[in-house]
């Protein structure tokens, strides 16, 4: 069987909605392409044009476009990658290390945390959950002079600690996100691991985690997505260039005299979203799946 | 005092829930004492100080939430930010169910051939939650570039269907609705989360009501509404925190010579100027405890007025 | 639930790119930068990104081999306010800051930053290397705090050709402001309603919206009674004199001109493309001009100044002064080291080639031929004249700066679409300025600080 018309007008509506919410991106990816003028120029196109002798053409075909297009989009990617005073191969080294070590706390940490506000009932738990919200409520601005504070009591400026070992203790909105899975979850699990003999620890580990296994990769692909990003953490307590993320070396590219190469600018902002991309592409059926958890359904 | 039938201490503590529950939250309270108590704390005691950041503080009891009341920039920034989340939560929410509700087919998962499957579904999830992925800085650079009157790509859009698009950072007016865009652009995270909450409404619910005789609409207000409300809760309420502390949008489309001064100004676009350019960081410290306080009593409200609309699956 | 041939290799694919993550993590590049053993390491703090980092860092570089005891490291931070206040308020500072002018205040009443009457001296340093105008920059209350290592004054820029077209003499530019009102006039084009063509627009890119006062002999600060006199008669009619160009031309239709312009750093900026015939700029200007329009024929001269100041002869030009400053904070762990780090950097031949670079005017006193005619800037012989002219200004010397500025740029841009009379916009200014100018006296005197008001 065929899907029916109302299908196909929903499909439509949401391929140009699609687009749309695609649009800028597209922008970005072909700006990166571009030789430093034309990215400055102000004129609207998508792809270069060629330049004869000195004389621009903009009434280059397609072919010529694309070529010009992917000539100058090498030498963009090139100067990016081994451009000697932003090193983003360093960079992305010391994003893939936070990003590794956050991601991997934050998931265990958040999930324990929310199991204990979600499959244990007793008094306190909405205190605690009272507690994990108000967190998510205040501006970070000012608690970072705080908090630079606690780090230097640490040992922990100059390394890049600060921006992954609080992950372990888990985040608030991702426990509140967990939280709120585990809710749905029904109570007759527990009692039947009960009944089989387990723990908490048992009921968390062999039955709750396996159950929101999409829920975590949600989790944990949020906050990959956040660390990844993060620009303020990275700015505010890294005190050596050897030590940045590749958010933090974006800012490089932006000038103070004016002079900003946007076409260098997009082609970095580029390279930092597509490996994010990749791993989203990958991980998007497990993730759209799922968060709804297959075995609990009705 | 101990009698022989009652279990040891220990036995009462490891059975009692109280003691299983602390230590299952356990790492939230160490790490959220040491990364989040400890600064706001101290961040509360700045707040009745004067702190310049670059002298210790003083103290100066109430000093800086007297001040706020008569300081015209702190009403400014209520009204806008007020103004962006009233304007914003409402169609972020709204379109991001929209949204899902669209991406969230009955279909098969594994019929053969391409578009009888939800797999079209899935491929415009993934574009709609793509904008997402892309660094802040990156992506509102980008904006300011896409709204550029002259050589933007959405006046040039514009023109190609004969309209005339407004200066969108520069007008007076369009500043709100320029922030909303972008704002409705990253609504990614919501739809995925409506629709990971529609596949797990069981689908003989919507059976049990078809065989009522209720309509496509009558079952979204009935089954499907009530369902995902502790989602929608979440939404809302993550959504809340995020349109009052909107900040690096904004602050780079704003920022800057042609920018709207006024209309662009938010409340956290103050709250960083108090803070690290005026270096008045009790008085930022006060805008950051008042703020706090006034989304406490929203999330408050939400949860109280959601006891009635809020259905969890319990038992 | 059986997995579908899809669903492993997307798993195999995951775990590739997870392996190869964590391959790039044990092979990848490390970056510790190499500091070789026994010397001293000192951190260097600096704004500075692209090709003007870049000729920063090759100066540290040349510092870091011309001897054998001190290493800088040189650390560049898009936001370096932030970091650097919340890095000395942690007591964590690093060995050299580089900031703007208008922080030298702040930095000096709070004493977070090292005094350097006696430091400097002793590496060689002396005031009076420095032309008169940096000077002011330099010192805070009397007292010495910041050196200077590339400079810029405002100047106007105007269009050559666009003035022969319109009749004016292009040698001749405007040197009063009533001048300058005919040279608009006469470059101006309006055609059905719709502006064309500006001579000069004040908003255009409106970076210094507080300086017109200056222009007519008047100033914003009082520092010996710490008095705001944004509303005096002066600056007053200087601002009415701002309102009369969209008045004139109209404030929708200027506006909607404007809009129409591209961005400054772009190629479709007005003053590139002839749009805009004049302009208010430092010298960086010509690093726009040589890389979007380098056909543009350009010209540049002092920023006209009020009939009224002329008596008889013409007087010394009058122009803004905007720098860069390295300090050092206090808590650096050697000052001596430090300064002779900023020693280094502040030689002549070193601030010529960083001046360079950047497109901007040397604060030395002496400056060099070869510097003066090898400079991207045309025009960089006035710029450097008017680094001592006993005309030039700088921003007021207040630590509370930053926020009589942003209320200045709130109210500027009111007053340019004609909101509000100039008198009475002026009046609401100076009182919320003087506001933030007692508050900030206020503190310190909470701290038993002296107000440096009664200094004998």
């Amino acid at each position: 069987m065929n899907p029916p018309t109302t299908t196909w007008l929903r499909r439509t509506l949401l391929a140009a909605g699609a687009a749309l919410f695609l649009l800028p991106l597209v922008w970005m990816l072909t700006t990166s392409l571009k030789p430093a003028e034309q990215a400055a120029s102000g004129r609207v196109t998508l792809l270069p044009w060629p330049i004869t002798n000195g004389v621009p053409d903009f009434g280059a075909g397609i072919g010529e476009r694309l070529t010009e297009a992917a000539r100058q989009g090498a030498a963009n990617y090139d100067a990016v990658w081994s451009d000697p005073s932003i090193t983003f191969p360093i960079y992305l080294r010391n994003t893939l290390i936070v990003a590794a070590l956050s991601v991997v706390g934050m998931t265990l940490s958040s999930a324990i945390v929310a199991y204990g506000l979600s499959r244990i009932r007793w008094r306190g738990r909405g205190m605690v959950l009272a507690s994990v919200l108000v967190t998510m409520m205040i501006p970070f601005p000012v608690l970072m002079a705080p908090l630079y504070i606690v780090f230097r009591e640490l040992g922990w400026i100059g390394s890049l600690k600060p921006l992954w070992v609080p992950a372990w203790f888990g985040g608030a909105f991702n426990i509140f996100l967990l939280r709120q899975f585990y809710m749905g979850l029904p109570r007759e699990l527990d009692e039947a691991a009960r009944i089989d003999g387990l723990g908490h620890w048992g009921t968390f580990w062999r039955v709750i985690v396996p159950l929101s296994r999409p829920a975590l990769a949600v989790v944990a692909l949020f906050h990959f997505i956040y660390v990844w990003n993060d620009f303020l953490a990275p700015l505010i307590f890294l005190t050596h260039r050897e030590d940045f993320t590749l958010a933090l070396g974006l800012q490089l590219y932006q000038s103070k005299a004016g002079l900003t190469p946007w076409n260098l600018l997009m082609a970095a902002s580029s390279l930092v979203f597509l490996p994010v991309l990749i791993l989203f592409l990958l991980a998007q059926r497990a993730f759209v799946q799922g968060v709804a958890a297959e075995g609990v359904k009705g | 005092m101990t009698s022989p039938t009652r279990p040891s201490l220990r036995t009462r503590l490891r059975r009692s829930p109280e003691a299983a529950g602390l230590l299952w939250v356990a790492p939230w309270l160490i790490g959220g004492a040491v990364f989040m108590f400890l600064p706001m704390l101290l961040s509360l005691w700045y707040s009745l100080t004067d702190y310049p950041l670059l002298k210790p503080p003083a103290y100066v009891g109430l000093a800086n939430y007297r001040e706020l009341g008569s300081d015209d920039r702190f009403w400014l920034v209520v009204r806008n930010t007020a103004a962006y989340a009233a304007v914003s939560i409402p169609l972020m929410t709204l379109l991001s169910l929209v949204l899902a509700a669209m991406l969230t087919p009955r279909m098969q998962r594994s019929a053969p051939g391409f578009w009888r499957t939800d797999r079209p579904e899935r491929l415009a999830l993934v574009a709609v939650f793509i904008p997402t992925l892309v660094p802040m800085v990156a992506a509102a650079m980008l904006w300011m570039w896409l709204f550029n009157a002259r050589s933007g790509l959405i006046n040039t859009a514009l023109s190609w269907v004969g309209l005339r698009g407004p200066s969108w950072l520069e007008e007076p007016g369009w500043a709100l609705p320029a922030l909303v865009i972008t704002g409705l652009w990253g609504i990614g995270q919501g739809v995925v989360i409506y629709v990971a909450a529609l596949r797990e409404v069981p689908t003989q619910l919507y059976e049990a009501a078809e065989i009522d005789g209720m309509g496509p609409v009558r079952r979204w207000a009935f089954v499907t509404l009530p369902m995902i409300s502790p989602v929608i809760l979440f939404n809302v309420i993550t959504l809340t925190i995020g349109a009052v502390q909107v900040f690096a949008m904004p602050y780079i489309l704003f920022r800057n010579e042609r920018g709207q001064k006024a209309a662009g100004d938010f409340y956290n676009l103050y709250l960083y100027d108090a803070a690290f350019v005026y270096q008045r960081m009790g008085y930022a410290s006060a805008m950051a405890w008042i703020q706090l306080l006034v989304v406490l009593g929203l999330t408050g409200l939400m949860l109280w007025m959601s006891r009635r609309l809020v259905h969890y699956r319990v038992g | 639930m059986a997995a579908t041939a899809a669903q492993l290799t997307r798993r195999t694919a995951i775990s590739a790119l997870a392996a190869a993550g964590a391959g790039f993590i044990v092979f990848g590049p490390r970056g510790r930068e190499h500091v070789p053993t026994g010397r001293l390491v000192l951190d260097y703090w600096e704004k500075w990104t692209q090709h003007e980092g870049r000729a920063m860092q090759a100066v540290v570089d040349e510092f870091n081999a011309s001897q054998s005891r001190l290493f800088v490291r040189y650390l560049v931070t898009g936001t370096i306010h932030q970091k650097a206040l919340i890095a000395i308020a942690g007591g964590n500072p690093p060995d050299i800051i580089g900031m703007y002018n208008y922080n030298v205040p702040a930095y000096a009443d709070a004493a977070a930053v090292l005094p350097l009457g006696d430091l400097a001296p002793r590496h060689g340093l002396r005031l009076d290397h420095y032309a008169p105008g940096v000077r002011q920059v330099m010192q805070h209350r009397g007292r010495w705090w910041a050196t200077v290592n590339t400079a810029g004054t405002l100047a106007l820029y105007y269009n050559k050709r666009l003035f022969s077209e319109a009749g004016l003499n292009p040698e001749q530019p405007p040197r009063t402001i009533q001048e300058l009102d005919a040279a608009h006039a006469a470059l101006t084009r309006v055609t059905a309603g719709e502006v064309q063509r500006a001579g000069f627009l004040h908003m255009e890119p409106g970076w210094w919206s507080w300086i017109w006062g200056y222009h007519f002999g008047d100033t914003l600060y009082d520092e010996a009674t710490d008095r705001s006199l944004a509303a005096n008669p002066t600056n007053i009619r200087a601002y009415d004199w701002m309102q009369s160009y969209p008045r004139h031309l109209g404030v929708d239709a200027v506006e909607r001109f404007r809009s129409g312009l591209g961005p400054y750093g772009q190629a479709n900026w007005g003053f590139l493309t002839g749009e805009l015939a004049m302009v208010v700029q430092g010298p960086w200007m010509a690093s726009q001009v040589n890389q979007f329009a380098p056909d543009l024929d350009y010209g540049v001269a002092p920023f006209p100044v009020d009939e009224s100041i002329y008596e008889g002869a013409a007087p010394p030009p009058t122009a803004l002064i905007d720098t860069d400053v390295l300090m050092i904070p206090r808590g650096a762990k050697n000052p001596e080291a430090s300064m002779e780090f900023i020693a280094y950097t502040q030689q002549p031949r070193i601030a010529e080639r960083l001046a360079t670079a950047h497109c901007k005017g040397s604060p030395m006193l002496d400056v060099s031929e070869s510097f003066l005619a090898a400079h991207p800037n045309r025009g960089v012989r006035l710029h450097t004249e008017l680094f001592s002219s006993p005309r030039a200004f700088i921003c007021p010397p207040t630590g509370a700066w930053p926020e009589l500025k942003d209320i200045f740029d709130t109210a500027m841009s009111d007053l340019w679409k004609l909101r509000e009379p100039a008198a009475q916009r002026l009046a609401a200014v100076q009182s919320a300025s003087q506001a933030v100018l007692d508050r900030a006296a206020r503190t310190r005197q909470l701290r038993g600080e002296s107000t440096g008001l009664n200094r004998t």
